[in-house]
């Protein structure tokens, strides 16, 4: 958590300081609705939350950072008998490597709260995005990002973690953007309690964030 | 005989230019010296030219009254005294000429050594003329009455400039020559100048003015060019033609989102809820849609940019071509130059 505050307050100096013409700095609100199941089908959560993005370019190195609040509670039918708040915190950095297409790395960490109801996930990311203006002002993005080295709060590991992306930034009217971003996320984590071999503790995430953006 | 001829003639010598110059003597006391000199009573000349200068004159009366002493003073002998009448002469209008061939050589001598003694510059005359730039010039004649040190210049114009002409150690009879340009090239601006001549010897000055009006022909000058004909400047932006590319692309987008989704949910988690996706892949699906309907964004027209590109720089060597030949036309208008009358107020300082 500390490091992602560090990533912002950093993007938040430097956005002011940097040329206006040569860095695009975009900033916002966002709303989030978000889905969540761990271990088994029948434990499964949902609820919504708010957040905010910041996001910045310069030339052919962008940056992104988003943090969102939510409430997750038990969907009818589950196993679980209250719900969690998760805290989860994405950051990027991207290089362009073609017109359409980055790469990316950055981090994400989730923690849950109670702590012991849902796992706290941190991990780093790597993999690839690609963009394409369909419009005037109008964006579409679609990442896959690799979660390398991924720790649990209830220990574990995962050999296969993943993390798919769809995005849209909107041109509204002059600075005001709209944004929505779609993130879907399959960590296969895996455990080994009281060593009586590894069972399988999935964790997938759905994440649908809405929300306006200043640019500058 | 001889004698009496002789007489006569030294008398008409010394009358003739009394008589030119009493034309306007207004003073009765100068009058009088005058009628003394005309019957040679030349004592009496002397008594009533000085008694003359005692009172208020006139420019020209005064320099008459010196031109009476010194012809007087000439008549008996007394030369010294007739080229200090002289000189005085000469001060008060620098211009005075003695005709040889009717006064007396004694007259004329005196006259010509009070020349000398003073520093001068007389008889400065600027001629009428017309040129073309660059292939003529203007003649100045002027006469320095001791060697000085000569500055010329010409003052004036549009710009209130002061051009030097020349400037030299001269004696006698100088003819300069300027060709009105200005460093560059350039005629001077056309207008109204003041051609000066100013001698210094020592810590004697003198100065002579003559004005002069400088006016130009008129110049045909070549237009700078906006335009090639037949060539036009094309659109550097193009607007490509409306497809359904926005729209596809937001379904492979979000059919990208969709497919991964589906192949990497977990089966041991169930079919996971579909609505995130949906809320954002309808966002997705319907701006696309309308990115399709919009008038697609102007794009930059490469081929067209380098066009224009070309034609410009076309069109500024040929115009850096025309700003050469106005050059050269400019430079080669006809001048023409007239004397003005002479403005009173030059004399020595």
């Amino acid at each position: 958590m500390s490091r992602a505050a560090a990533g912002v307050a950093l993007l938040v100096l430097v956005a002011p300081a940097a040329p206006a013409q040569r860095v695009a700095v975009t900033v916002g609100p966002q709303f989030a609705l978000a889905s969540y199941r761990e271990v088994a089908s029948g434990l499964r959560y949902q609820g919504t939350g708010f957040g905010g993005a910041l996001s910045a370019r310069y030339r052919k190195l962008s940056a992104e950072v988003g943090v969102v609040r939510l409430t997750l509670d038990p969907t009818t039918g589950s196993a679980a008998t209250s719900g969690f708040t998760a805290t989860e915190v994405n950051a990027w950095v991207a290089y362009d490597v073609a017109t359409y297409a980055s790469v990316e790395a950055g981090f994400i960490r989730r923690t849950a709260d109670p702590e012991f109801d849902a796992q706290s996930v941190g991990a780093v990311r790597i993999g690839a995005r690609s963009f394409y203006e369909i419009g005037p002002g109008a964006t579409l993005l679609f990442r896959a990002n690799y979660l390398a080295a991924p720790k649990f709060s209830g220990g574990g590991h995962a050999g296969f973690s993943i993390d798919l992306g769809l995005g849209l930034d909107v041109r509204l009217a002059g600075r005001l953007h709209g944004t929505t971003a779609y993130t879907f996320q399959r960590i296969n984590r895996k455990t080994n309690p009281g060593g009586t071999g590894e069972i399988d503790v999935p964790i997938q995430e759905t994440v649908a964030r809405l929300g306006l953006a200043v640019g500058f | 005989m001889t004698r009496y001829l002789c007489a006569l003639a030294l008398l008409a010598g010394f009358a003739a230019p009394a008589v030119a110059g009493a034309q306007a003597v207004q003073n009765a006391t100068l009058s009088r010296a005058q009628q003394a000199y005309d019957n040679l009573e030349y004592r009496q000349v002397v008594s009533l030219a000085r008694a003359a200068l005692r009172e208020r004159l006139t420019g020209p009366e005064r320099a008459r009254a010196y031109e009476l002493l010194g012809f007087t003073y000439g008549a008996l002998d007394s030369i010294l005294k007739a080229v200090d009448a002289f000189k005085q002469v000469v001060l008060i209008d620098p211009e005075r000429q003695l005709d040889p061939n009717r006064v007396s050589p004694k007259a004329y001598s005196a006259f010509d050594v009070a020349l000398r003694q003073v520093l001068l510059v007389r008889q400065l005359r600027v001629d009428s003329t017309s040129f073309v730039g660059g292939r003529g010039a203007v003649p100045i004649r002027f006469t320095v009455t001791q060697p000085a040190r000569v500055v010329t210049r010409a003052i004036g114009g549009a710009g209130a400039g002061s051009y030097v002409i020349d400037s030299g150690a001269w004696n006698g009879q100088v003819n300069l020559s300027w060709p009105a340009r200005l460093a560059n090239g350039d005629p001077v601006p056309a207008g109204n100048y003041t051609v000066v001549v100013e001698a210094r010897l020592g810590q004697n000055t003198f100065s002579a003015a003559q004005p002069i009006r400088v006016s130009h022909g008129s110049v045909d000058t070549l237009q700078s060019l906006t335009s090639l004909p037949g060539y036009q400047y094309l659109p550097e932006t193009e607007v490509p033609p409306q497809s359904w590319r926005p729209l596809g692309l937001a379904f492979l987008y979000t059919g990208g989102a969709l497919i991964g989704t589906l192949g990497l949910e977990s089966s041991s988690l169930g079919s996971g809820s579909k609505r995130e996706l949906a809320v954002v892949g309808g966002a997705a699906v319907v701006t696309g849609f309308v990115m399709t309907l919009r008038k697609p964004a102007p794009r930059p027209a490469a081929a067209n940019i380098l066009y224009n590109r070309l034609l410009r720089d076309q069109i500024a060597r040929r115009n850096q071509d025309i700003a050469k030949e106005n050059v050269a036309r400019r430079q080669q208008v006809q001048l023409t130059l007239v004397p003005l009358p002479k403005p009173s107020g030059a004399g020595p300082r």
